[in-house]
Formats: C-alpha cells, structure tokens, sequence
C-alpha cells in the first residue's frame, strides 16, 4: 500500500528525489502544510488538487524559486542544496512568457545554450510540438497555447533528468492535448522523469503513473490510480465509485 | 567551470539582446543627441562671445578653459540623462526577466547571483557607452571648430559620469530587485536622487557634516570631475557604492532564498559598505587633471606650502550660506586640504545664514594657528590666505613670474553645422537604427 497521507517519506530504490515535510505560508495564509512525497525514476507523478490546493507553490518550493517554510527535499544521496538541485531539477512555470521580444527560434537556442541542454533532440521536439512556423515570430506574439508549446520545448530538451511542469496542458486544444500525452510519455521512455501539475482530472488519470493528492495544501493521498480509488472507497458514506473524477471528489 | 564560463557568455549575450529590444533605451538614445545639442550649441556660442566674437571686444576670453566653458555645460546633458532616463533602462532590464517569468528560469542556472548582476551591468555600462557618443560628436565638431583639446581634462570629465552612470545603474539594479514592481522601483530610484538634491540643499543651509556628506552626492562629485578635479576617495566611495548596489541587486534577485535571509544579507553588505566608506575617507589623494590648474596654488606656491612642518589649524567664523565662506572653501580651502599633509579647517557660526551674526564682533574672523603661533584675519582672497600662513611659518612668499602662466584658448567661432548633426540627423539615424533593431 502506497497510500501515505501526511505520513512518513517512503524508501524506494528508484526514487530520485525525496520531498519531506514541505511547508509555505505566505502571511497567515498556510499554502502547502507539511506534505511528504517521493518523485520516481522514469514515471510521470501528477499533483492533482482543486484550485488554491498549492500544487503550484509546491512545484516552486521543491524547484527552489520560491522559499519554503520548512522541509526538505533530497536528490539520491544528495540534500537539496542548489548545485545538486540545478542538476536534477528543472521546473516551468505556467502562465510565464519569457524574453517576449526575442524569437522562438533565438529562446529555444537561448535555453539549450544556456542550461546545457539537449540539442541533439532540438528538431525532434520542434517537430513534435509543430513548433518550426512559430521559430521566426516572438515570444510576446504567441497565443497562450504556443507559448505553451515553447515552454514544453524548453523542458523536453533540459538536460535535467526530472521536469516539473506547471499545468503543461493549460490553453492546448484536444488534438493538441492528446499528442502531447504521446510526446510526453515517448520522452518518459527516453529517460525523463516529469512532474505534472494538473487540474483537469481525467487528462491526469489518462497520462499519470502516480499521483500526489493535494487539497487545502495537504497531502490527501500519494499512489497510483488503483490505490487512490482503494484509498477512497475505504472511506466511510461514499457510494461506489465510477471514475478516477468521483475518487478526486471522494478525497478532496 | 568551462560551461559556467560559457553560460555567463550567453547570458550576456542574452542582456544584450534584451537591451537593444528596450523601448527605454532606444528613447535614452535618441534624446541624448538633442540634450548635448542644446548644451553644446549653448556653450560654443557663449564661449565664441566671451572670445570676442559678434562684437565682444577681443580679450575678454583669455583664461578662458574649454574645460569649464565647453564640456563641463556639454556633459551636463550626460548627468541629465543619467538621472531621468538611465534608471528606467535599468530598471527595465531587471524588471523585464522578472515580470516576464524568464529570471524563474533562469534562477534554475547554478551562476552566482554576482555574475548575473555583472552581466546587467556590464551590458548597461556599454549602453550608456553608446549613448556617449553624441559627446563625442560634440568633441569632433569642437576639434574641427579648431578649438583646443587637453585630453585629461576630457578624460576625467568622462571618468566623473562614467562613475555617475555607475551609480544610477547600481541605484536601478537594486530597486528593480527589491521591488517587486518596475513602477515602484522607478518611484524608488527618483527618490533617492531627489534625497541627494535634498542632502545637498540641506548642506548648503546647515554646514557641518551635511556639508561633508554632500561631496559624495552625484551631483557634487561630477562636478569635482567637470572641475578636472580626481580625488581618490571620491572614486573609491563611488566604486564601493556601485557594488554595493549591484551587491543589493544580487542578493534580491534571488527569488528562492527566504525574505529574512535577504534582509540579513543586505543588513550585512549595507555594514561593510559603511565600514568601507569610513576608511576611504581617509584618503586623501587627489589630481587636478585641469589645464589651467584651477584646483591647485600656483607650483611656487606649492612649493613653499610644502615646507610647512607643523599642523595648521584654521576656525572661520562664517555661516553656511555667506558667500564668503563659499568662496573661501572653493578657491582656497580645498586646495589647501591636496596642499598641506595636516590641516585642519573648522567653520564656527551660530545661525545658516550669518545675518544677525554680524553684529558679533567676531563674526567673519578667520582664525590661523601654526607652531604656537596664531593670526586673525577677515580676508577670504587667496592671496591674502596664503600671505597670512606664510608669515605664521616665517617664510618668505613666492617671487612672481617664475612659472607658465595660463594664457587660455579663446575661440570666437560659431557652432557651424551642430544644429543639424544634432536636431536631424542624430534622431534620424537613431530612429532608422532602432526600426532595424
């Protein structure tokens, strides 16, 4: 069982970075409260909450671009100062368009260059992501889902092995959604671990291979899709549950 | 640390881009042409009159220096520009990444905090550089008039805003750091410049240390450079203020470091830059890089100067805002301070003004005291200063006429073609330069 609201780190031979109790207010407001959670080689782990359930505080705290409270977060053998986190780490923000008045073209090249990334997959990813008409117009021209598009560019050729991305299907239509499931895990075969912000629940119950549950800025519940909708049907006065949304309802 | 290296190259480069894409700049750029054309069309034509040119008799520009007649009022443009439309390009250069989303990126990057802020500055620094370069059209067209050049006195005035622009760039960096929004940082930034006006008001209406505070100001340390004067510790406060600034900046920028950690940095940088000042105000040396000498006594006169062994102590009893006192500390004073190794210069007065001091018998006294042996005197000339402190050493004045005297350059010849080069073709060429960019 897998299920560890609120509960102690778990151990595993594949996990590449230990999140331990997390914590971040900002004033009074607590945002995330002492969540606990592992991130696994090789899997696409989602955090899934309502909105305001700190997913993206959360993805920040452990990236190290917004100061926790407290906790800790551990790569392999490593703690999580900021050299071994630049190394492991990568995150994308949502909603951010960065360098607007530069191309797409020069901040793609700009981000390889600058972080070291993977250039030897550069037209691979602009292929996937149909993003070769958009290489001569810039940043700040771009809808919300081409800038989408760019982003997830940048965190497919980051040379980092685990991505957070924040919300990476926010302003994607349908077609646009589904082939980027199918990039995204392509790439989890290469070798990338991807963390997933993600608030709509059933694209997160069709990529995701775990989840972290997140309501109020705590940790409801961390498992795979079977053991969430185990853990909720334990709960007492919920009727039978039929899909991955009723589980959601059922534990947030 | 390669990879470092070549990622600082990037980033750079990156700043670079990003300047060249600011709004601000490009205006910074354009305006700068106009600013210098007033000031330098200005100042030739008054510079021609004084030298006899339209009908001024001949003569009256002799002693006339370049210095102070062309590019002291020619560079002012430069101080303006860096007070009102630099911090914006600054500003704008910082803010951008963060209102952007880039700097949540690029924070990622393991660079130092230090070598990100070098990058900005660096990047500004050549951006005000090229802004520069409508002085140097004034330069070119000052030597093609056929007017004189001394080259140091035009370095140093370079030096003084150079160090002006690093400080408005510092100021910037570190507003658009600490503030979360460009607007705020802008009101920031004016604001501190404003306190520097303000400081100095208050100097010239109370004395004491304001007074001495004052010599650090922007505004007072260009105009010890424009006066072809360097003194060591100006530059060194000026240097040590820049990257205290840029320091600021620095530890700001980091946006995943906790809020009380920042502010225990910058309590700490904000402590040593102070203990840095204090002792860089001991330093005392000084170069008067002027033509004309205008911050020195005559070389006779040094000479014999240089002959006094004991401390020297004078007490003026005038107020802050008696023009005597200004004269007496600007054409005497303060040369007697790059002088003499121990001197020591103490203002005596009870209200700003001295108005109703008058009537104090004592009131305008100037009291010398060198070797257990003192004088009283009212005189504020320079010559008769020295007069008074000869005698107390017991040694005989300078003869006359032993030196070069300072004949001038007088120039009496219009500002031909400036108009053009500076109200058309400049913002034309800046205009068709920034579509292109």
């Amino acid at each position: 069982m897998n299920i560890t609201p609120q509960g102690e780190p778990e151990s595993s031979p594949e996990t590449l970075v230990r999140i331990t109790g997390m914590g971040k207010n900002y004033g009074d407001l607590i945002a995330v409260r002492d969540v606990t959670f592992s991130i696994r080689k090789g899997e696409i782990l989602g955090v899934i909450g309502p909105n305001g359930a700190g997913k993206t505080t959360l993805l920040e705290c452990v990236a190290g671009v917004q100061p926790a409270a407290a906790g800790n977060v551990t790569f392999g053998d490593s703690s999580g100062n900021g050299q071994a986190r630049s190394s492991f780490l990568f995150y994308i923000p949502d909603g951010i368009a960065p360098w607007p008045h530069q191309s797409v073209r020069w901040a793609i090249d700009f981000a390889v260059g600058f972080f070291g990334g993977r250039r030897d997959l550069l037209s691979e990813v602009t292929h996937e992501l149909h993003l070769a008409p958009l290489l001569g117009k810039t940043v700040a021209s771009l809808s919300k889902g081409q800038r989408k598009r760019l982003l997830l560019a940048i965190a497919l050729l980051a040379p980092q092995p685990v991505v957070l991305i924040d919300e990476p299907f926010e302003g994607l239509d349908l077609r646009q959604g589904r082939e980027l499931e199918a990039t995204l895990r392509k790439h989890v075969f290469a070798g990338k671990t991807l963390v997933l912000s993600i608030h709509q629940i059933t694209v997160a119950a069709r990529i995701c291979d775990r989840f972290v549950l997140l309501s109020d800025g705590k940790l409801v519940a961390e498992g795979t899709r079977e053991e969430l909708f185990q853990a909720a049907s334990c709960r007492p006065g919920h009727a039978p549950l039929r899909d991955f949304e009723e589980v959601f309802l059922a534990l947030t | 640390m390669r990879s470092l290296d070549r990622a600082w190259i990037r980033l750079l480069r990156k700043e670079w881009r990003e300047l060249l894409a600011s709004r601000a700049w490009w205006v910074f750029l354009f305006l700068m042409g106009p600013l210098v054309g007033v000031s330098f069309i200005s100042a030739v034509r008054t510079y021609a009159e004084a030298s006899g040119w339209g009908g001024t008799s001949a003569g009256v520009g002799e002693a006339f220096s370049p210095l102070v007649g062309i590019w002291a009022p020619t560079f002012s443009a430069c101080e303006i520009g860096a007070a009102f439309l630099l911090p914006f390009v600054a500003i704008r250069l910082v803010s951008g990444d963060r209102q952007s989303g880039a700097l949540k990126l690029e924070l990622q990057h393991p660079m130092s905090a230090l070598a990100r802020m070098a990058a900005k500055a660096l990047v500004l620094f050549a951006g005000w550089f090229i802004t520069l370069s409508a002085a140097a059209m004034a330069v070119a067209l000052w030597l093609s008039y056929g007017g004189s050049l001394y080259w140091p006195e035009l370095v140093t005035v370079v030096l003084g805003h150079l160090l002006n622009a690093g400080l408005v760039i510092a100021l910037g960096v570190a507003a658009a750091s600490v503030a979360e929004n460009p607007s705020t940082a802008a009101i920031l930034t004016l604001a501190v410049t404003v306190g520097t006006w303000i400081i100095g008001f208050i100097a010239a209406v109370h004395g004491g240390v304001w007074e001495r505070a004052v010599d650090y100001t922007p505004t007072a340390m260009v105009a010890q450079f424009q006066h072809g004067l360097v003194r060591l510790d100006v530059v060194l406060i000026a240097l040590i203020l820049i990257v205290a600034g840029l320091g600021l900046g620095g530890i700001w920028m980091r946006l995943g470091v906790a809020v009380r950690r920042r502010v225990c940095e910058s309590m700490a940088l904000g402590a040593v830059t102070v203990a840095a000042i204090f002792v860089c105000k001991f330093a005392r040396a000084s170069w008067d890089m002027s033509e004309n000498r205008m911050n020195s006594f005559s070389q006779a006169d040094e000479r014999v100067l240089q002959q006094i062994r004991h401390p020297l102590k004078i007490e003026a009893h005038l107020a802050p805002e008696d023009p005597r006192r200004t004269d007496l500390e600007h054409r005497v004073f303060s040369k007697l301070r790059r002088t003499l190794p121990e001197v020591e210069i103490r203002y005596v007065s009870a209200t700003s003004v001295g108005l109703f001091e008058q009537t104090n018998p004592h009131y305008g006294e100037i009291c010398y005291r060198l070797g257990g042996r003192s004088r009283i005197s009212r005189a504020t000339s320079q010559e008769a200063v020295l007069a008074t402190i000869y005698e107390l050493a017991g040694l005989p004045p300078p003869g006359e006429g032993s030196e070069d005297i300072f004949r001038g350059h007088p120039l009496a010849v219009p500002p031909k073609g400036a108009a053009v080069v500076f109200y058309l073709a400049w913002p034309a060429v800046v205009a068709a330069l920034g579509r292109l960019g």
